[in-house]
């Protein structure tokens, strides 16, 4: 027998998070019953915003410490409800607490686990998924057995789903009193996200480059604050470096360094072999070029011709719309 | 049966070497040859991760490798830049006369200090007027009291400008030829010692090399190796011991030549598919993995057979020979495959043509290791 | 402080990867197996906190099979970890990380441990779910996704942040804790040439873990199909170009943050 699917939603703002949405969609997509779990101060505001999404039966520990005790404080409270509703598959947003939820239930509920979702499927004796690995550079599938399922999925995989609006349901689930160990945790302060200096060349899962296209030093501020909107690390054509525009260190190439991050955006760059040779391995390449004959766009996914110092900046600005920047 | 498995302690060795190659030598190889500046930051970096002086034991502070060993690492360095490989094992070089010649005394009191801390040796043999007549060197060594003075110019000399300390082979008597040839180690803080200025080379160029000019420094008699008249047996067993990791480093070039070589030939289309679909370029790729293949192996057998106790002597001429040759050969088919890019300074290839060619040179000229080699070969069938 | 780090071999990062002749996993052959990544950058951290926290030992363990496990357990031994346990996976070939978790906590709930440092993710499956798992089979707190890691002698409690989506957290732990970690150091060291000589005759623990039967199995590895050009995004603004590509990247492409 398969029991309902359980998401368990982040508030952020008194409103469930997009991730969250996600999850909703896709547990709805797998076609059983859906109930929804919130922990936290405020959590009885998030049963109207599942309820609109059409998840009507939702559980919630509304408990102001939850939000500043480790994670791990959530398990008790989850697992009863997976143990009240008789659930196959809990499914949580792609985010950090999202994953280490499914870490920890895996173990706490005995259910097999799969963060970083971006397909899923019932199947006859559980479920299948499909997952990103090694950086994007390959995809497995995995086939998740048993009777119990835990799973986190990818970021922006899904799309969020369409209104159904209905009437929640409320149904309280005591958080009970914290295990010792995670008492004796201290949440000291929460800050809104800085922007710091952005990640390294080499590691970084986005990276934005700029080359000769940008006719000189005083224009590769176009480059960074392109990164900067988009939390990557800022990279240079052979063109650049040997200009002197930018140090050597920031040199994608054959001579320079070799990138592989999931989104690489090349801005004013024709694509000289030298290049292409240390940035062909990255998962998805945008190229923003004036010239349409640019090597580049024989090898990036997606190409903007045009004028560059106009279509960046208005990347710059959308990227940052998205992101609430 | 010959085993050509590498121990747990080599794959670890050679992961150190081509890690070390890779992320600090590789991304300033270019830079270093267009500016011929010489990385003294990688240098230390090497010394500290104790892949400067290879060949000394561990109780003087080296790393007390063996010949196979040295030349793993060797292969890694060249792999990213031949110039920096020259100056990182330069030290072993000019250190191999003080372990085979040098008496207790003189190992601790030279050794000790100078490995503990990073320094740059060099080994000083050639002379304007020669180098592969070693028996004709010209610098005088004049017996003084309990001093010996010397007089004289070296040139060529790798590291020389950078080196805190010199072994220098001179003669006590040019009427002698080369039983009058004595060896010493000489301090730069000697008074009368000169390195010249940097010499433009046309290749090695992250490598330093000059003249070293010696004018009436009074060297003490306890820093002689060996007896007088011993200097010239004393250099031809350093460079048996040294010549291969040459071959090693050879092969590291070509090695490099290859792989990209064959990375831009899958790239590169031409009449609508990769070059790498081409016979033509197929061929070539083949020649050239053979003389990179024979090359690595030839090394391995000559440090092998030095390591079982062998002298070495044809073993390392044949490997250091072929292998240079090797080098220079695949160096120049790796720019044939990338056509009119490969003789642009954009592209890493033309680079390691100019690197491949001091190896048939240094260290004994290929001319020199080939009559060796008939020497050594004749005496078989004499 | 007993710290204990838990690495994993994953394939060096120019390995071309293939699909093994069952289709299922990733083909082994000629991989070579190293420590990278955040695991690299879990073992400095721990090297980094002995150095600082007078008499701390470091005890390096993995899960997975012969040989590879045990190379870059000697690989932290160079680096300069204290002890290494390897928890031989024969036999388990799911890939599966709940398994090794399990696997893992066998031989800590044995050994002393304050800290308990991991990589935020394996550099391979990138699951995440190893440290969050350990906390609970141990009955510890756990934290991923950990940055800013000290220990504060005072408080004798490790200080930390934590960014997630939602914002930076700070954090303040008593041992002992599970720590997955974010940091990434741009230059962790690298072992020299006599550590690593001395490693290849370090003594590796060898434990068998209790057979468990994994929940997870690999049905397919895929690699994504070669490159056919770019679709060229058509416009009559830059803001529509932009929002064009934006749309593109989020919903099909599926990179955006």
């Amino acid at each position: 027998m398969t029991g309902p699917t359980v998401v368990v939603g982040e508030v952020a703002d008194g409103h469930l998070t997009g991730p969250t949405l996600e999850a909703i969609g896709v547990a709805r997509a797998l076609g059983r019953p859906t109930v929804g779990f919130v922990a936290g101060a405020h959590a009885r505001s998030a049963g109207p915003e599942f309820a609109r999404y059409g998840v009507l039966e939702v559980y919630v520990a509304d408990d102001a410490r939850l939000d500043s005790a480790p994670g791990g404080a959530r398990v008790g409270p989850l697992r009863e409800v997976l143990a009240s509703t008789g659930a196959s598959v809990v499914l949580a947003g792609g985010t950090t607490n999202g994953r280490e939820l499914v870490g920890r239930i895996a173990i706490a509920w005995d259910a097999a686990a799969a963060t970083g979702v971006t397909e899923l499927a019932a199947v006859e004796d559980g479920v299948r998924v499909r997952r990103p690995i090694f950086g994007g550079r390959a995809t497995e599938s995995r086939r998740l057995t048993g009777e119990r399922q835990a799973i986190a999925l990818r970021p922006h995989a899904f799309p969020s789903p369409a209104e159904s609006p209905g009437t929640p349901h409320l149904h309280e689930v005591s958080p009970g009193a914290l295990p010792a160990p995670l008492a004796a945790a201290e949440r000291t302060g929460v800050a809104p996200t800085v922007r710091g200096a952005g990640p390294g060349l080499t590691d970084a899962s986005i990276v934005v480059s700029g080359g000769r296209g940008l006719r000189g030093p005083e224009n590769f501020h176009l480059v960074e604050e392109l990164a900067a909107a988009l939390g990557a690390a800022v990279g240079a054509s052979r063109a650049v470096t040997d200009a002197g525009w930018r140090p050597t260190s920031f040199q994608v190439g054959q001579t320079g360094r070799a990138v592989s991050p999931q989104l690489y955006v090349a801005v004013g760059i024709s694509g000289a072999i030298q290049h292409i040779v240390g940035m062909i391995s990255s998962r998805v390449i945008v190229a923003i070029n004036s010239d349409a004959s640019a090597p580049i766009f024989k090898v990036a996914d997606y190409g903007v011709v045009g004028d560059l110092f106009q279509i960046v900046p208005a990347l710059t600005a959308e990227v940052r719309r998205v992101r609430g920047l | 049966m010959p085993d050509f498995s590498l121990t747990a302690e080599q794959e670890g060795l050679r992961d150190l070497a081509r890690k070390f190659a890779r992320t600090e030598m590789a991304p300033h190889a270019a830079e270093c040859d267009r500016a011929g500046r010489f990385p003294e930051e990688i240098y230390r970096k090497a010394f500290e991760l104790g892949l400067m002086n290879l060949n000394v034991p561990t109780e003087y502070g080296g790393s007390g490798l063996g010949v196979v060993d040295q030349c793993l690492i060797v292969e890694e360095l060249a792999h990213a830049c031949g110039g920096m490989t020259t100056s990182v094992i330069a030290n072993c070089l000019a250190l191999e006369p003080i372990l085979l010649g040098g008496n207790p005394e003189q190992k601790d009191r030279y050794l000790k200090p100078f490995c503990a801390e990073y320094h740059l040796a060099s080994f000083c043999l050639t002379e304007p007027s020669g180098g592969s007549d070693a028996g004709g060197l010209k610098t005088r060594a004049r017996r003084d009291g309990d001093d010996y003075v010397l007089d004289g110019e070296k040139c060529f000399i790798t590291n020389a400008p950078h080196a805190s300390l010199y072994t220098v082979f001179a003669t006590i008597d040019p009427e002698l030829h080369h039983r009058g040839i004595t060896a010493f180690v000489v301090p730069r803080s000697a008074t009368g010692v000169t390195p010249g200025k940097d010499e433009e080379k046309m290749g090695h160029r992250a490598s330093s090399t000059s003249t070293v000019r010696f004018d009436g420094v009074r060297v003490p008699a306890s820093d002689r190796l060996g007896g007088e008249g011993e200097g010239f047996g004393l250099a031809m067993r350093t460079l048996d011991q040294t010549r291969t990791p040459i071959g090693a480093l050879a092969t590291g070039i070509a090695q490099a030549a290859l792989d990209h070589a064959a990375a831009y030939a899958l790239k590169r289309q031409t009449f609508g598919k990769p070059i790498a679909e081409h016979q033509a370029i197929q061929i070539k790729l083949a020649n050239m993995a053979q003389a990179v293949h024979a090359a690595r192996l030839l090394t391995w057998h000559a440090a092998w057979s030095i390591d079982h106790g062998a002298k070495g002597t044809l073993e390392s001429s044949i490997a250091k020979c072929f292998a240079s040759d090797a080098a220079l050969h695949v160096a120049d088919e790796a720019i044939q495959t990338f056509g009119g890019y490969g003789y642009m300074k954009e592209f890493p290839v033309e680079k390691l043509l100019r690197d491949a060619k001091l190896t048939q040179i240094y260290e004994g000229a290929n001319e020199i290791q080939r009559t060796v080699i008939a020497r050594e070969l004749l005496r078989q069938y004499a | 402080m007993e710290i204990v780090v838990c690495v994993k071999p994953v394939p060096d990062a120019e390995t071309r990867l293939r699909a093994a002749a069952d289709g299922k996993t990733l083909d082994a052959e000629g991989v070579k197996f190293v420590l990278a990544g955040y695991d690299e950058s879990a073992v400095e951290q721990a090297l980094l906190l002995k150095e600082s926290i007078p008499g701390s030992k470091v005890h390096a363990i993995a899960y997975g099979p012969a040989p590879r496990t045990e190379e870059v357990l000697r690989a932290a031994i160079a680096l300069g970890c204290d002890q290494a346990t390897w928890v031989d996976a024969a036999g388990d070939s799911s890939g599966d990380p709940v398994t090794a978790a399990r696997a893992l906590a066998g031989v800590l709930a044995g050994v002393p441990r304050d800290l308990v440092l991991l990589g935020k993710q394996a550099g391979d499956d990138e699951s995440g779910i190893v440290p969050a798992a350990l906390g609970q089979l141990l009955g510890v707190p756990d934290f991923s996704c950990v940055v800013d890691l000290r220990w504060d002698p005072a408080g004798t409690r490790f200080r930390f942040q934590r960014p997630v989506e939602t914002g930076v957290e700070s954090w303040a732990v008593p041992t002992p804790l599970v720590i997955g970690l974010q940091q990434a150091w741009n230059d962790p060291r690298t072992a020299k040439l006599p550590a690593i000589l001395k490693s290849r005759k370090a003594p590796i623990g060898r434990t068998t873990p209790a057979s468990a039967s994994a929940h997870s199995l690999p049905e397919k590895f895929e690699l994504p199909p070669p490159r056919t050009g770019a679709r060229l995004i058509e416009y009559k603004t830059p803001q529509e170009a932009a929002e064009k590509l934006v749309r593109v990247l989020r919903e099909e492409a599926k990179v955006f943050p």
